[in-house]
């Protein structure tokens, strides 16, 4: 395999830096989060996982699908699609599973999303393996690896005084140049990890659905949507025209701006699916809580055919994060009993 | 708020002279809350010069116009304003802001002996039929302690006392998070595992109408501060000094020893941002904003958050956009602490359940600095309102 020091990684992507947007771990205010960054220098070295996942330069929290501007001349509509390339540096093996599970509703079917497809386009992804499991993490046992290379475009392994690289896709290998390289006979290291909690798809679902444990297991619930902005896969989202104060460059005088706005939300919410008229299917925090589990276990892997495997990546942000400490590890656990 | 966030470089309230408003009390109600939103407003980087509020009756024409035009005098020399934040800019990633912690260790806790008396307190009231359920603290399966729900005498056994009971369980007790109880038509009174803190909670919600006394029974805890990493105190406990719940049905523990007071991480933050320039302190508070993420943790978490729809989160987006970006994202959180001042207890809860580390508790302090300051009084002491919401002092009679 081959295989690069940490000062020729430092060079390369201070290189890709230059010509598009690089993001990579970088640490603020005492989080680690994915971001922008200028320099490798910035880049939070030996850091765990990001408490964000890698979804938001995919599908951001929010974004201007449209803009609209009324004047004398009439309606004037213009499509605003995502421009300019990006770099993922650091991505866990977790975030690039969580993005194929998002790749089934936004791209693989028709209708694609034209605004996902653009990013998915613009976006070239450089994993790096983990060297362990975090406490909370349990990718193991739903068909991911901390090493799983599947859904990158190059993938790093940590080893002694640097990297062995893999280039899994074209794009991937194409962005490596070819000068990088150090031919090394070297393997790359080899990772041993256990399954700590039984696969969530043994768990025959539907016979669970009236539990009355959905009811003591929400008790604590806050109804606040962290986990679900915190996960990989967790896509659901609002869509609404609003009107937008006038911008230095904006239309002439008289002219009103409107914009399209679709801005992420979860079944955590209160509000969630409100119909006209007030009505809301999903009332009772019971009845939203169950439908995290089962639209990770059930509803999503058979409505885009993920076969037997589950819409959660093992990642355990929501986990970390849960200022009630809602448990998904626990639930699993709990129903496989 | 709405109008700096839509791009006015300055706003002049003009209201009737106090006592000749013919909707009586609006102008009141103005003059108590404008000098508490002008200190937001400046706190969080706008020069307050651009916020003024002033009284002209309808016959006083050349007092109209002088104001007008000495504002707009004003707002001119302070030259174009730069609150909104274009759509697109890029992340600010310049300052930092380290979490607060403390670093007083805990006086050995009795935690074995106050375990005990809540689970045998829990088992009377729901063996005796008083309550529907008891709310308290549980360790779960991770080794965290959080939040609880015995129905039963045996799930009393389940309830905890422990130095990280740091949840304000009172959240619990609002009409949106409480949990119905399943076969019972009559709602029974709820039991709930209160701090010192979390009791002035209670009086809040009482004084807002939220449940009556009769409704919520309290099983008081004395504290002598809670740690949510093992060894440190937190910040809001190392200088709280109160040891007995303000409110309660029954006590438990003896009142601990004071401790020595040390001056709050959050105090002095707060007055180091008011040294510092406006343009410095809306670089600061952006810089934090950045990394909301709109899940409404704090909202959520907060037993004063209790509106049966926010305003930030309404279809109309007559107060704010959906997006999450930066404009929004301020306007909901300088929105939440103006709603919350004189209201917020301090519990902090809001802080700790923000995954961002967005330093929440320097809004709410420098609020409940602004209100002790004006009108001498301090959340949930007593279970009276907010005097941000009422119309003059006194007028409220309690009972």
């Amino acid at each position: 395999m081959n295989f690069i020091t940490q000062a020729q990684l430092t060079e390369w992507l201070d290189g890709i830096a230059h010509q598009q947007t690089l993001i990579a771990p970088y640490k603020m205010a005492d989080i680690l989060l994915y971001q922008p960054v200028q320099s490798s220098l910035m880049i939070a070295w030996d850091s765990i996982r990001p408490v964000m996942s890698a979804k938001e330069f995919f599908f951001p929290p929010s974004e201007r699908l449209l803009l609209i501007e009324k004047g004398a001349a009439g309606i004037k509509l213009t499509e605003t699609l995502p421009k300019g390339r990006q770099v993922i540096f650091g991505a866990r093996p977790c975030d690039a599973h969580g993005i194929k599970v998002l790749d089934a509703l936004f791209l693989d079917k028709p209708p694609v999303d034209l605004y996902y497809a653009s990013r998915r386009a613009n976006t070239t992804i450089i994993g790096l393996a983990c060297k362990e499991m975090g406490s909370s993490c349990f990718c193991t046992s739903v068909g991911g690896a901390p090493d799983d290379a599947s859904n990158m475009d190059v993938m790093l392994y940590p080893a002694e005084g640097g990297y062995a690289v893999e280039a899994v896709t074209e794009k991937g290998r194409s962005l490596i140049p070819d000068s990088l390289y150090t031919i090394d006979n070297r393997q790359r290291p080899a990772f041993n990890f256990i399954s700590n909690i039984v696969n969530p798809q043994s768990i025959n679902w539907p016979a669970h659905f009236d539990d009355e444990y959905w009811a003591r297991t929400s008790e604590r619930c806050l109804s606040c949507r962290a986990c679900a902005y915190v996960c990989p896969t967790c896509r659901c989202f609002s869509v609404r025209d609003e009107f937008l104060p006038v911008e230095a460059d904006g239309c002439n005088p008289g002219c009103a701006q409107y914009e399209r706005i679709r801005g992420w939300d979860s079944c955590e919410g209160e509000n969630y699916r409100r119909t006209a008229g007030g009505h809301r299917p999903r009332a009772e925090k019971s009845q939203r809580l169950r439908n995290r589990y089962f639209c990770k276990f059930y509803f999503y892997p058979e409505q885009y055919g993920l076969g037997n495997a589950s819409a959660c990546t093992g990642c355990g942000r929501c986990v970390d994060i849960c200022p009630v400490n809602v448990d998904i590890t626990e639930v699993i656990t709990d129903l496989a009993r | 708020m709405r109008t700096f966030d839509q791009g006015a470089d300055g706003v002049l309230i003009l209201g009737c002279h106090i006592g000749e408003c013919h909707y009586e009390t609006g102008n009141h109600r103005a003059a108590k809350r404008l000098p508490i939103l002008k200190a937001l407003m400046s706190y969080a980087g706008l020069e307050p010069e651009r916020l003024r509020l002033d009284w002209v009756s309808a016959s006083e024409g050349e007092r109209f116009s002088r104001i007008a035009n000495e504002f707009v005098e004003t707002v001119r020399a302070l030259g174009p304003i730069k609150w909104r934040v274009p759509s697109g800019e890029a992340a600010i990633l310049t300052q930092q802001f380290a979490a607060i912690r403390g670093d007083v260790p805990l006086v050995e806790q009795s935690c074995a002996v106050k375990t005990d008396a809540i689970r045998a307190k829990a088992r009377e009231l729901l063996n005796n039929g008083v309550v529907g359920y008891v709310i308290g603290y549980e360790v779960g399966l991770r080794g965290r302690t959080r939040p609880s729900f015995a129905n039963t005498p045996e799930e009393a056994n389940k309830l905890v006392w422990n130095p990280d009971c740091t949840y304000n369980l009172t959240t619990y007790l609002g009409k949106k998070r409480r949990p119905a109880v399943k076969g019972i038509e009559q709602p029974k009174p709820v039991a709930v595992v209160v701090k010192p803190c979390d009791s002035r909670a209670i009086n809040v919600l009482l004084a807002e109408n939220q449940f009556t006394r009769e409704q919520v029974y309290i099983i008081g805890v004395t504290c002598e501060g809670t740690q949510h990493d093992p060894g440190v105190l937190q910040a809001r406990c190392q200088v709280c000094n109160e040891r007995v719940p303000v409110v309660y049905d029954t006590l438990i523990g003896d009142p601990p020893p004071q401790h020595e007071a040390k001056p709050s991480p959050v105090v002095l933050k707060v007055a180091e941002l008011e040294q510092k320039t406006p343009a410095e302190r809306m670089e600061f508070w952006l810089s934090q904003f950045d990394r909301c993420i709109r899940c409404y943790a704090c909202r959520q978490a907060c037993p004063m958050c209790n509106c049966p729809v926010c305003l930030y989160e309404r279809d109309d987006s007559l107060w704010i956009g959906m997006g999450i970006n930066m404009n929004e994202k301020r306007a909901f959180h300088l929105g939440r602490a103006y709603h919350l001042a004189g209201r917020c207890v301090g519990c902090n809860e809001c802080e700790r359940a923000c995954p961002m580390n967005i330093p929440i508790s320097l809004l709410n302090m420098k609020m409940a600095q602004e209100i002790e300051a004006a009108f001498s009084f301090r959340a949930g002491l007593k279970p009276v309102p907010s005097p941000v919401v009422t119309v003059l002092s006194g007028e409220y009679k309690e009972g």
